[in-house]
């Protein structure tokens, strides 16, 4: 079962996706059954009360060394705040002044079960299921000051997650799934789940060990090689195969922002 | 691990925000890892599981399987937002506080500001924040200093004034990165040099006239 957030008639809803979606783009209430288009909707992301958001870097091997990093020992975790979430479809901005945005197709494990210290052969008990991300970072901001810091990673709308999450049972194993970044149609990433270095069992384990895992949690489990940079008017599609694909329009800042610009 | 009524949304602290600190530092800035000094605030979150109350013990932290061999503890002065923070200027930047408050940060050592340390920060309750007070109750925040104790001794005197940005300057920067909401809370400035903890000591953190914040250190 895929499940989503929706606003509907200015209505926030949570729905599940039919069966039929790729060919009728029904989605259904989960309060009243009532079948809507999605064409009515605006998606949210999926995760209602965000909790942690994990993210990781460096962890898929060839991304390490498209960075031309040694592969890390250990891994880098960083915190992203809420307010990086929006959802399928919605605008993404670019920041004014400078160089190079580029996007990061990420496969998302979302915890349903609370816990501490889980070990690696119990941690697949704690998710929830699955959804993906494209967290986006500004490189310009970059600085060695808790890399990477919040000025690259925790802006407003930097974080489209979606469309869905979907059962972790309905995904079975994740560790070979196709992971790809189309721009303007343009294939631009191509990766596989394959190349990730902390699979998602390894990352509950070792952020349990140290805190409390909630439910509404969410792991962003890093993204492979082929980074570009995006410019407002850029449309960008990240898919995971049997997870779904992810559309995001790229903004200016003062487009994004409006009236508060 | 106890859940917070002041902070709903996001803790966001500033790390480095110690001019004494900061400029001890010029040295180790300009090497490895760091190579060159921040030109921006260093900030850090708190996450959810983090957040604790007055009065709360505070786990001692277990590190690899065992009982970590050293905490330290800093308090800083907070700002919590009563309404929407976006984008807005210095002169803006205390319109949209309802009130202030302390947070205690309690971590392992801070031996490297170079990665997020999530592994000395993310401890569960190791972020107890106090009652806010309401904004009118202080006339101006940069004229405020925070002690800290341990066990009644005094181990840190903070005034806002030692700070490398102000209140305002910092909730300016932070609006231009992420939109704040009613709820979310930032924490100032801690003390450069954080305060050593054992298992079973008092930490207690006062800003006179306004508010404090007394918590006790669990026994692993």
């Amino acid at each position: 079962m895929k499940h989503a957030r929706v606003l509907f008639k200015g209505l926030e809803l949570d729905v599940t996706v039919e069966e039929s979606f790729a060919t009728t783009g029904l989605l259904k209430s989960k309060s009243d059954g009532q079948l809507i288009d999605q064409a009515e909707v605006t998606w949210l992301s999926p995760v209602k009360d965000p909790g942690t958001i994990f993210a990781l870097g460096l962890n898929y091997a060839d991304h390490a060394r498209e960075l031309a990093f040694e592969p890390p020992k250990e891994p880098l975790v960083f915190l992203k705040g809420a307010n990086t979430l929006t959802g399928h479809k919605q605008n993404a901005y670019r920041p004014d002044n400078i160089k190079f945005q580029h996007y990061e197709c990420e496969l998302v494990a979302v915890i349903g079960k609370e816990g501490k210290n889980i070990s690696r052969e119990n941690a697949m008990d704690h998710i929830a299921g699955y959804t993906l991300c494209n967290d986006f970072a500004i490189r310009d901001y970059l600085e060695n000051y808790y890399r990477p810091n919040l000025r690259v990673k925790s802006r407003d709308s930097l974080l489209p997650m979606g469309p869905w999450i979907i059962d972790k049972d309905d995904v079975g194993d994740i560790s070979n799934l196709r992971v790809t970044t189309h721009v303007n149609g343009e294939l631009t990433q191509d990766g596989n789940t394959a190349d990730i270095i902390f699979d998602v069992p390894f990352l509950v384990e070792y952020l349990s060990k140290i805190m409390t895992l909630k439910p509404g949690d969410m792991i962003a489990t890093g993204t492979p090689e082929g980074l570009k940079d995006m410019q407002p008017g850029d449309k960008v599609v990240c898919e995971i195969e049997k997870i779904g694909a992810l559309e995001t329009h790229i903004v200016s800042e003062r487009e994004f922002y409006a009236d508060k610009y | 691990m106890t859940n917070n009524p002041v902070v709903k949304g996001k803790l966001v602290c500033v790390a480095l925000n110690d001019s004494k600190q900061f400029d001890a530092m010029q040295d180790a800035f300009n090497n490895a890892p760091y190579k060159s000094a921040p030109t921006q605030p260093v900030l850090y979150f708190k996450p959810h599981n983090t957040w604790s109350v007055d009065g709360a013990e505070v786990e001692w932290a277990i590190t690899d399987g065992q009982p970590a061999q050293s905490m330290v503890v800093g308090a800083s002065f907070a700002v919590v937002f009563d309404r929407e923070c976006c984008r807005v200027s210095e002169e803006q930047a205390l319109e949209s506080v309802g009130g202030y408050a302390l947070v205690h940060d309690f971590s392992l050592p801070e031996v490297s500001y170079y990665r997020p340390d999530i592994k000395g920060k993310c401890l569960d309750g190791s972020a107890p924040i106090s009652a806010a007070v309401v904004v009118s109750a202080v006339t101006d925040p940069q004229a405020l200093s925070v002690i800290t104790q341990v066990n009644g001794e005094t181990v840190s005197e903070m005034p806002l004034s030692q700070m490398v940005r102000s209140v305002a300057q910092l909730i300016s920067t932070i609006s231009y990165i992420m939109t704040l909401q009613a709820g979310d809370v930032i924490a100032i400035g801690f003390p450069g040099e954080r305060a050593s903890i054992e298992q079973g000591d008092s930490v207690s953190s006062a800003i006179a006239g306004v508010t404090q914040l007394n918590n006790t250190v669990g026994r692993a």
